[in-house]
């Protein structure tokens, strides 16, 4: 159970405030079911779409490849956005759901913010923790453990056998390394949505952890991308030997992919730690929690906002409220 | 049985000597009664081998608290502060030295050596800590409000900190909020580049604690620290004649108000009834009745041992079972015969540098290394260490031309995977010295004597349970409102007219007399009601 108190965190099972991390993680409710991560048909990609849907119907409009070069400010009143292929689109309101980092400073032209502000901004710790490795598979996997192909393995699966293994994990990141045995967690989504892959061909989705997005001096996470694969495919086959024989193809994401290719800086899953110093009021800059900021009718609603990062919509909505407060412009 | 006292206080440390100070002042009778020879608890002067004495223990203050000196009037009673020059020598494996004056423009001199925006940085942060440390110094001065029903006192007191937190402007108040849940790394991080900088200052937060620089937290308890002394690194002071003659002075002025004082009166027993605290019981057998009981031994010495677990709830029970004190800190003592030759100090001339304290802490990753093996049950190979000379400040501490070093190292954790501290305390001493002599390659001839105290002799020989240098950690959730346990932060425990004054009690930040004074002002109001 203490695992999902370091989930996507730089702290170790012991650190305190990991009660808070795990305390999120249970705060979620899916169909009632209390601490339930419950699985979406689809994968999550469906509750981004379902999301989407439901926006749409209520009128919401929303432009895919469309990425923001610039947000416009005008006596200092955000005014629109530039996209990247130059467009300008002018709008009352602009609310970012990316990180601060990437907020403020690629996105506003320098001299529109307190430096007070921008000295927050850059204290505000990513410092990602964990990477994915996805697998397409020729079957299941059959676990020592728990042989065959039980209903165990449609829920969440876990190697993190003891406190001093994970911490253990978890000293080994602190000073620039990927763990040699890592915590990871494992779904099979097709299991609960044949949809997702050719018939008898499975998914398996690991989340590991600790993969720190800095390496120790000398490494780079381009050379070290495959041996972290491949030491997580060990890993596993220490509990389910057959996972070798029926790895079709493998896909690795570090944190350095994940601020690469999905825009997470320093490849944090909750754009920005979830440690108390960057929670509740101080999320992400002491003084601006509010989903406000310095700028007029310029907002955040993403993860780096209160109550933080997961799949659960909190910040988008409260910050919606806010921006509904102020009169919506 | 004998008649009945009027309070008894069980232990004399310094605390329970500030209580009962401050109880006679207000019209009591106290009674104090030390199972040890003398009073002093964990600030004690003894001879440790023919000719040389040394402070036993703490060989520091938190520093005491100005108004205790004051009204106590210490330095009538012989008591004398030595502040040297030098506050910190901070050594470096490279052969370097990061020296700390107590002079704050001298330090940002020597620390412009290492780096320019350092120089610049420290006296800022000094400010900061100065500005958060003088708010936080109140709050520590006040008894924790009661959180269900506050009274009239506390909404004052609460007030008057939400003032001064107020007062300190924006930008200092969300120091004093961010700061706090933070990690000692991070903080230092914000300010200094310079890793033997960061790391000498980090270890204030992680000092007598089970935490890393790395831990959450951990910048909590540097400000604590800092509450009652902001010089960045922490200052130093050495009483003359040693720790103990902080106690014994202290032990003076409570006599000449009234007190009483009896050492070598080991208490069995605290008595119990009808869930009223009746009186005590000695080791020999003696029975002592009183109207009241005050507690200077640690919180679960008191509540687990000294009283009948049968006069408390299971919820009560469970609570302080859950009180984490364990510590992480062992002292050697060494008797020498002669100063250690320091690489890094010998061009600058080694003497008078080595007035101050001499700290190996040279990077953070070293301290959370030496944090890592105690998680997992083993002391540190290489430890964080803290030494004093102070013999070089009170010479009549050790025979003419040799001195007394006196050593913190941490981590030692109280429960050890393998062994137990009777078979591992020599490899302790010894590891000791290989780090040490790394860098004074001649130390280890210099050494004439030691006295080797682990956690489990903190324990066994100084009555603190766990080993823990603070009676109990010092953490976000056992501080304050939660010091020991949330609902009995006032001094108070479930047994009527039976109270705490020790460490554990808060504030609990070490060496300040800051529990002692706090409790006998409490004990005092409500004995009176
Ligand atoms: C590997 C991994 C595993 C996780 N596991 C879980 C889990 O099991 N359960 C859970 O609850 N949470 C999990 N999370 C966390 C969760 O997915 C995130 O916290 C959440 O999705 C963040 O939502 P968001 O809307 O705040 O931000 P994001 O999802 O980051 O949305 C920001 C969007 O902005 C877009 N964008 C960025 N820059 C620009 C630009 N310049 N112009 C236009 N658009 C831009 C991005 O493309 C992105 O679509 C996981 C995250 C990761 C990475
Ligand atoms: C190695 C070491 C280094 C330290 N360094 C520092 C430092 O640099 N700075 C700092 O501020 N603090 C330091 N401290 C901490 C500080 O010394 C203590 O927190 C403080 O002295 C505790 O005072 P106290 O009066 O609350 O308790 P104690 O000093 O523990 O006194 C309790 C007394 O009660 C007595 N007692 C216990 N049980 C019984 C019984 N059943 N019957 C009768 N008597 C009993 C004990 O013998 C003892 O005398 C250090 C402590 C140690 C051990």
């Amino acid at each position: 159970m203490s695992a999902s108190g370091i989930i996507g965190t730089f702290l170790g099972v012991r650190s305190p405030g990991t009660a808070y991390v795990l305390l999120h993680h249970y705060m979620g409710e899916i169909d009632g079911a209390f601490r339930a991560w419950g699985f979406a048909r689809g994968g999550t990609g469906a509750i981004s779409n379902a999301i989407a849907d439901a926006a749409r119907e209520a009128g919401a409009e929303i432009r895919t490849q469309a990425p923001i070069a610039k947000i416009l400010i005008k006596n200092g009143r955000a005014s629109g956005v530039v996209l990247a292929n130059g467009d300008e689109i002018y709008a009352d309101v602009v609310s970012s759901s990316v990180d601060p980092r990437l907020t403020y400073t690629r996105m506003i032209e320098p001299g529109n913010l307190p430096d007070d502000f921008l000295e927050g901004v850059n204290r505000y710790k990513f410092r990602g923790s964990s990477g994915k490795v996805n697998m397409a598979l020729d079957g299941l996997p059959n676990f020592k453990c728990m042989p065959g192909a039980g209903a165990h393995l449609r829920g969440a699966m876990s190697i993190s056998p003891s406190v001093e293994y994970m911490e253990k994990a978890y000293d080994e990141a602190k000073y620039g390394h990927w763990s040699s045995h890592p915590y990871i967690d494992m779904v099979i989504p097709t299991l609960t949505d044949t949809s997702l892959a050719p018939p008898g061909k499975h998914i398996l989705s690991c989340f590991v952890q600790y993969a720190p997005y800095k390496l120790a001096p000398g490494l780079d996470w381009d050379t070290e991308k495959e041996k972290f694969g491949d030491n997580v495919v060990n890993t596993i086959a220490e509990y389910a030997p057959n996972i070798k024989d029926i790895i079709l193809h493998r896909q690795v994401v570090t944190p350095l992919d994940l601020e690469r290719e999905w825009g997470l800086s320093e490849g944090n899953i909750f754009q920005g730690e979830l440690s108390l110093e960057q929670l509740f009021f101080l999320r992400p800059v002491a003084g601006w929690a509010q989903f406000r900021s310095p700028i007029k009718n310029l907002y955040m609603c993403g993860s780096a906002t209160h109550p933080g990062g997961g799949i659960m919509g909190a910040p988008g909505r409260l910050a919606a409220l806010e921006i509904l407060k102020d009169g919506g412009a | 049985m004998s008649e009945t006292r009027d309070v008894i206080i069980v232990g004399g440390g310094h605390n329970g000597l500030v209580a009962a100070f401050y109880l006679a002042k207000a019209g009591f009778k106290p009674l104090v009664l030390e199972r040890r020879a003398h009073v002093g608890g964990a600030a004690i002067t003894e001879e440790f081998h023919p000719g040389f004495r040394c402070s036993t223990l703490a060989h520091n203050a938190g520093p005491l608290r100005a108004d205790i000196v004051r009204d106590m009037q210490l330095e009538k009673h012989g008591l004398k502060f030595t502040t040297p020059d030098v506050n910190t020598v901070s050594l470096t494996p490279d052969g370097r030295a990061l020296i700390l004056y107590s002079d704050t423009k001298k330090a940002a001199q020597e620390i412009a050596q290492w780096s320019q925006k350092d120089a610049a940085s420290y006296s800022d942060f000094g400010a900061a800590l100065g500005k958060i440390g003088k708010v936080i110094g109140e709050a520590l001065l006040l008894t924790p409000p009661n959180i269900d029903s506050p009274d009239r006192g506390d909404l004052w007191g609460m007030l008057k900190t939400g003032r001064s937190i107020r007062r300190l402007g924006k930008k200092d108040m969300y120091r004093v909020l961010r700061w706090g849940p933070m990690a000692a790394a991070d903080l230092v991080a914000e300010f200094f580049d310079t890793e033997p900088l960061r790391a000498t200052i980090a270890a204030r937060g992680i000092f007598g604690t089970f935490l890393g620089p790395w831990s959450a937290g951990s910048a909590l308890v540097l400000m604590l620290r800092a509450a009652g002394d902001p010089s960045p690194a922490g200052s130093v002071q050495f009483p003359a004649g040693g720790a103990g003659a902080i106690t014994q002075a202290m032990a003076a002025a409570a006599k000449q108000v009234g007190a009483e004082i009896r050492t070598g009166a080991e208490i069995a027993e605290i008595r119990v009834k009808d869930g009223v605290a009746t009186g005590v019981v000695l080791a020999s057998g003696e029975e002592i009745a009183a109207r009241a009981v005050v507690s200077n031994a640690d919180p679960k010495r008191t509540l687990m041992r000294l009283v009948d677990p049968a006069h408390l709830t299971p919820d009560f029970v469970q609570k302080i079972k859950n009180y984490r004190c364990t510590g992480t800190v062992a002292k050697i003592n060494l008797a020498l015969s002669a100063l250690p030759e320091f690489t890094a100090l010998n061009a600058k001339g080694n003497g008078n540098l080595l007035r101050g304290r001499i700290q190996i802490s040279p990077e953070i990753d070293y301290l959370e290394r030496a944090f890592d093996e105690s998680k997992y049950g083993n002391f540190s190979r290489s430890p964080y260490i803290e030494i004093t000379i102070p013999s070089l400040s009170d010479p009549s501490l050790a025979p003419a031309g040799e001195h007394v070093m006196s050593v913190y190292m941490q981590y030692a954790p109280y429960k050890l995977k393998d062994g137990n501290w009777d078979s591992q305390r020599e490899m302790l001493g010894e590891a000791v010295v290989k780090t040490i002599s790394q860098y004074a390659p001649n130390f280890p001839q210099t050494i004439l004597s030691g006295q080797i105290i682990t956690p489990k002799d903190l324990e066994e020989t100084y009555g603190l349970t766990g080993g823990h240098i603070f009676h109990g950690e010092l953490a976000l959730d056992q501080f304050f409102t939660m010091r020991p346990l949330l609902d009995w932060a006032r001094y108070q425990t479930p047994v009527e007219r039976l109270y705490l004054c020790g460490n554990g009690t808060h504030p609990g930040t070490g060496l300040t007399g800051g529990s002692g004074a706090n409790a006998a002002r409490e004990i005092a109001k409500t004995l009176r009601k």
